[in-house]
């Protein structure tokens, strides 16, 4: 699959994405999608739809605690989904922009 | 009293950071700590090391650096205001580090005063 | 540590970045555990107006503070009628308070934010 994306590895077309897009997404980054995985994907992808706002890691865990409840917003349950930093892969996979790093 | 500061404006578009300069220099002169200085929005300006003015006006990033080492201050450039303006860590000036607004907020929580700048 | 923090705003939604930079803090602030006011002065009114086409829908962002627990926004009433606007025309129900009063009112917090 030809995906156009970023120097930083991330969908350059907020459309062009779908769930064979994401599942690409995360093959090319080494991730391998649950449920789990689908779960914060799909709420990335809901949140930058409906609010066109791309949050730090500090307000990405509160909203996913706000969503899912504390068990799953808490940064060692993301970092377990997507190691490294879940930020970046969540929107990465969801075919969301980079996000800010300021945290 | 513990003070915390966040300068948000440029050196050169107002007054602002050299009026937080001063303000800093006087509360350190008066025996009161200063726990974080946080630079935010165009504020980020502020440590940027490669400005070069003439020799007649003040060199704004060389007043915070040498404030800095005398009194061991925490100078904090927020990270994607940074990034945001591609401000790097290869010319940020001495005295300077990039964090995130969790250390904003914690400067806000512990300090007994807090001031905003421009 | 819980402090009491009120949020300022006084510029416009079109002016540049400057906006968004001040909801990171705001929601950084609420995803802190801290109490988060935020009061609109001036000309940050349009923030809550409906039908914005500015580089960012500002108002679309004051609805993601109400996700963030962050449901006290006040608004002063001689600014919004100064800017030809009425509680109608907001996007979502706000606290008003006159200007005789913002001063008083600012004293219960512990930490007042300009932005």
């Amino acid at each position: 699959m030809d995906l156009i994306v970023t120097e930083h590895g991330f969908l350059v077309n907020f459309d062009d994405w779908n769930e064979v897009v994401a599942q690409e997404l995360a093959n090319l980054n080494s991730i391998i999608l649950t449920p789990a995985h689908w779960e914060i994907v799909l709420f990335m992808r809901g949140y930058y739809e409906k609010f066109n706002y791309l949050p730090n890691t500090r307000i990405f865990v509160k909203a996913v605690a706000n969503q899912f409840g504390v068990e799953k917003g808490n940064s060692r349950y993301l970092q377990n989904l997507f190691p490294e930093s879940p930020l970046k892969y969540a929107c990465l996979i969801a075919g969301l922009p980079k996000p800010p790093t300021c945290l | 009293m513990k003070f915390s500061l966040q300068i948000n404006a440029s050196p050169y578009h107002s007054a602002a950071s050299l009026t937080a300069y001063h303000f800093a220099v006087e509360v350190l002169a008066q025996q009161h700590e200063i726990y974080r200085i946080f630079f935010y929005h165009d504020g980020i300006y502020n440590a940027l090391k490669s400005a070069n003015p003439p020799d007649d006006e003040i060199s704004i990033f060389k007043n915070w650096s040498e404030l800095a080492l005398k009194h061991e201050l925490d100078l904090v450039i927020c990270i994607s205001g940074a990034q945001r303006r591609g401000l790097t860590v290869e010319n940020i000036a001495s005295g300077f580090r990039l964090g995130g607004l969790g250390q904003l907020l914690e400067s806000t929580i512990l300090a007994d005063r807090f001031l905003v700048f421009g | 540590m819980t402090k009491n923090f009120l949020f300022v705003l006084r510029k416009p939604s079109y002016d540049g970045i400057y906006t968004q930079e001040m909801i990171d803090i705001i929601l950084t602030t609420a995803a802190f555990e801290q109490c988060v006011s935020v009061l609109l002065l001036d000309e940050s009114v349009f923030h809550l107006k409906a039908s914005q086409n500015a580089a960012k829908n500002t108002a679309m962002l004051f609805e993601l503070l109400q996700t963030m627990d962050v449901n006290d926004i006040f608004v002063e009433t001689e600014s919004l009628l100064e800017h030809g606007l009425n509680v109608e025309m907001l996007t979502q129900p706000v606290q008003l308070k006159s200007r005789a009063t913002i001063t008083q009112f600012m004293t219960q917090f512990d930490v007042i934010f300009p932005g």
